[in-house]
């Protein structure tokens, strides 16, 4: 379960101009097993949201709770481990660490866990060839093409089994049929019992999703709510 | 570590530039505190005496002649334990005397008496034999002396017209025995007669009643033990007539101002070594760990604590700056060889690669590189994981 409440986020601006407001109370709660989809614009704050529920950035106010833990009190330390234990990224550039291979990256996500060991190894391999990417697991980054590199990310962003999954343009950086494959893994992560938020510029991500809103001008709208039990 | 050195080569490069840099100069600084430090060794472990006025005599046993009842008469002064005479000469009276630094000398010594210096009882030879009591024509030679003339042990060398067999090579102590031909005194009188003019007109106008035995340009003098060797070289200055003392402690201190420009000098090169090579270092640690802001990004948008990331940059900077500075302190070495392979041919040695130079610069490295990867790090854990991310993209 993720729930955001009263998010602000702003941005200080060149020349004394006023702070770019980007978040201005913006709520957002998805249940364990749902997918939301968040579109907009480019610049209209959708990865500035995820990354604040996701704790990869502060918030000027609000608050985030994961797993029913209110984990935007929490300090750098703390809230790093909960970012761990609860949140699991797939970024639009893979953000696959160069110099490590493909099974060296999935297995990070194992390590800061706490969790690296011969299972987290065997769980590695399994998710690899369930994307069709272990034969390339000891290969680097710059030798797979984009869509192996996403794969092999997503691998990473699931092997800890986290209870929140949090995708930025996904599909920002593949083809239509490696985009498909990824949009459909976020689905079955979603029918897992994860909860699942998806932000994109392109509507087609929409498809499938338990709630779509849309950024705009700092606030998120609801556009669609399919299961209305689950996401508002 | 292979995977260290595949990811880091430049950064390992650059750090080796600078520690070498340090190890080159520090090398250098190290050759010539060996010199002064030896130098001083030598003056604090014996009196010195010399004649009174000016004449052929070098190094420490400059000035007039020390004939033998002056000899005598300093080993009768109390506290005096022992006398050696010497002749001390420039092995080529064309060049300036006072450049002792670098000059080459003849050494002759009394070998019916022990070497009264408590520092240096004997020199340490490195191949070959000591002079013994009844040697004559024969010497040992002090190893820079050795190399610039291609002599070893059975070589012949000829001083003066007079054919002399080398029957001992020193070990490099990189001071002034390193350039010594060292004999019995009685061939160092002749050598003396032989160069000195003046001297050989006296003896023959017979103008002045001078003996063998009083041709000595100096002595060796050793004091009993717990007497103060200061105190002991006042008392000869009181009791012998027409002698120049050295104080002990006084020679040390003049040698130590004679050389206090080249320590300044050192210290200067050295402190300049220091800061340039260890702000190349630092800044070398300090650009590689922010080159990988993404990375520390992503690490920590997967969870890594500030502590798991301090730790990773920690080893990973103590490898590096391990790694840098073993093939910086390797460069060095092969750079100082190469140099001191082509200074031997004039007897020089350049370098001193000591175990503590060698050391310190590695300690120095490690420190300044964990020093480094830790503000590095404490800079970079302070931005959120997304603001890594952006800026490091």
């Amino acid at each position: 379960m993720l729930e955001a409440r009263g998010l602000v986020k702003a941005y200080a601006t060149p020349r004394g101009k006023p702070p770019l407001r980007v978040l201005d109370g913006v709520d957002l709660c998805v249940a364990g097993g749902r997918l939301a989809v968040v579109l907009g614009a480019s610049g209209s704050g959708k990865s500035t949201l995820l990354n604040v529920v996701g704790l990869l950035e502060d918030a000027d106010a609000g608050e985030v709770t994961l797993g029913g833990e209110r984990v935007s009190a929490l300090g750098r330390s703390a809230r790093s481990r909960a970012r761990g234990r609860y949140v699991g990224f797939v970024f639009q550039s893979f953000l696959l660490l160069p110099s490590l291979t493909a099974l060296d990256n999935v297995l990070l996500a194992a390590r800061y866990a706490g969790r690296a060991g011969a299972d987290a190894r065997r769980r590695a391999r399994d998710l690899l060839a369930q994307f069709g990417v272990l034969e390339r697991q000891a290969h680097y980054p710059p030798q797979l093409s984009g869509g192996e590199q996403q794969r092999v990310a997503f691998c990473r962003a699931v092997l800890n089994d986290p209870p929140v999954l949090l995708a930025d343009e996904p599909t920002g950086n593949l083809d239509d049929a490696n985009g498909r494959v990824i949009l459909d893994a976020l689905r079955a992560r979603a029918r897992a019992g994860a909860a699942v938020v998806v932000v994109s510029h392109r509507a087609d991500a929409a498809g499938g999703a338990d709630a779509v809103y849309r950024m705009r001008d700092g606030r998120l709208e609801s556009e669609r709510a399919v299961h209305q039990g689950g996401t508002r | 570590m292979g995977r260290i050195t595949r990811r880091y080569g430049f950064t390992i490069a650059g750090i080796a530039i600078g520690v070498a840099g340090i190890v080159a100069l520090g090398a250098m600084g190290e050759r010539i505190v060996r010199f002064i430090e030896g130098g001083d060794r030598f003056v604090l472990g014996q009196i010195s005496v010399a004649g009174k006025g000016m004449g052929m005599g070098a190094g420490f046993t400059a000035g007039g002649m020390l004939p033998a009842s002056a000899i005598r008469a300093i080993a009768a002064v109390p506290g005096v334990s022992g006398v050696q005479a010497q002749v001390m000469l420039p092995l080529n009276p064309s060049t300036s005397q006072f450049m002792t630094l670098t000059q080459e000398l003849i050494l002759g010594v009394d070998l019916s008496v022990p070497s009264p210096n408590r520092q240096f009882p004997t020199l340490p030879i490195r191949e070959g034999r000591q002079l013994r009591a009844g040697d004559r024509g024969v010497a040992v030679v002090g190893a820079s002396f050795a190399t610039s003339h291609g002599l070893r042990v059975g070589s012949a060398l000829t001083l003066e017209g007079e054919a002399y067999r080398v029957v001992g090579v020193l070990e490099r102590t990189l001071t002034a025995p390193d350039r010594f031909v060292m004999v019995a005194i009685e061939d160092a009188r002749r050598q003396w007669v032989a160069k000195d003019r003046m001297l050989r007109t006296i003896i023959a106008s017979g103008a002045a009643a001078v003996n063998a035995a009083d041709l000595n340009t100096g002595a060796a003098v050793g004091w009993r033990d717990g007497e103060d060797p200061d105190a002991v070289a006042r008392r000869i200055t009181e009791r012998v007539e027409g002698v120049n003392v050295q104080i002990p402690s006084e020679l040390s201190a003049l040698l130590r101002s004679s050389t206090a420009f080249f320590s300044a000098l050192l210290g200067g090169i050295g402190a300049l070594a220091f800061v340039i090579g260890g702000l190349s270092l630092a800044n070398t640690i300090a650009a590689a760990v922010f080159e990988r802001l993404r990375d520390f990004g992503v690490k920590r948008a997967l969870g890594a604590t500030d502590w798991q990331l301090g730790r990773e940059v920690l080893a990973e900077a103590l490898a590096v700056t391990l790694s840098g500075g073993a093939v910086g302190v390797a460069l060095a070495i092969l750079l100082g060889a190469s140099v001191d392979r082509w200074a031997a041919r004039s007897g020089q040695q350049l370098f001193l690669f000591s175990g503590r130079l060698l050391g310190g610069a590695l300690v120095f490295s490690v420190l300044l590189g964990a020093a480094a990867a830790a503000y590095a790090t404490l800079r970079v854990v302070r931005l959120s994981p997304a603001e890594a991310i952006r800026r490091g993209a």
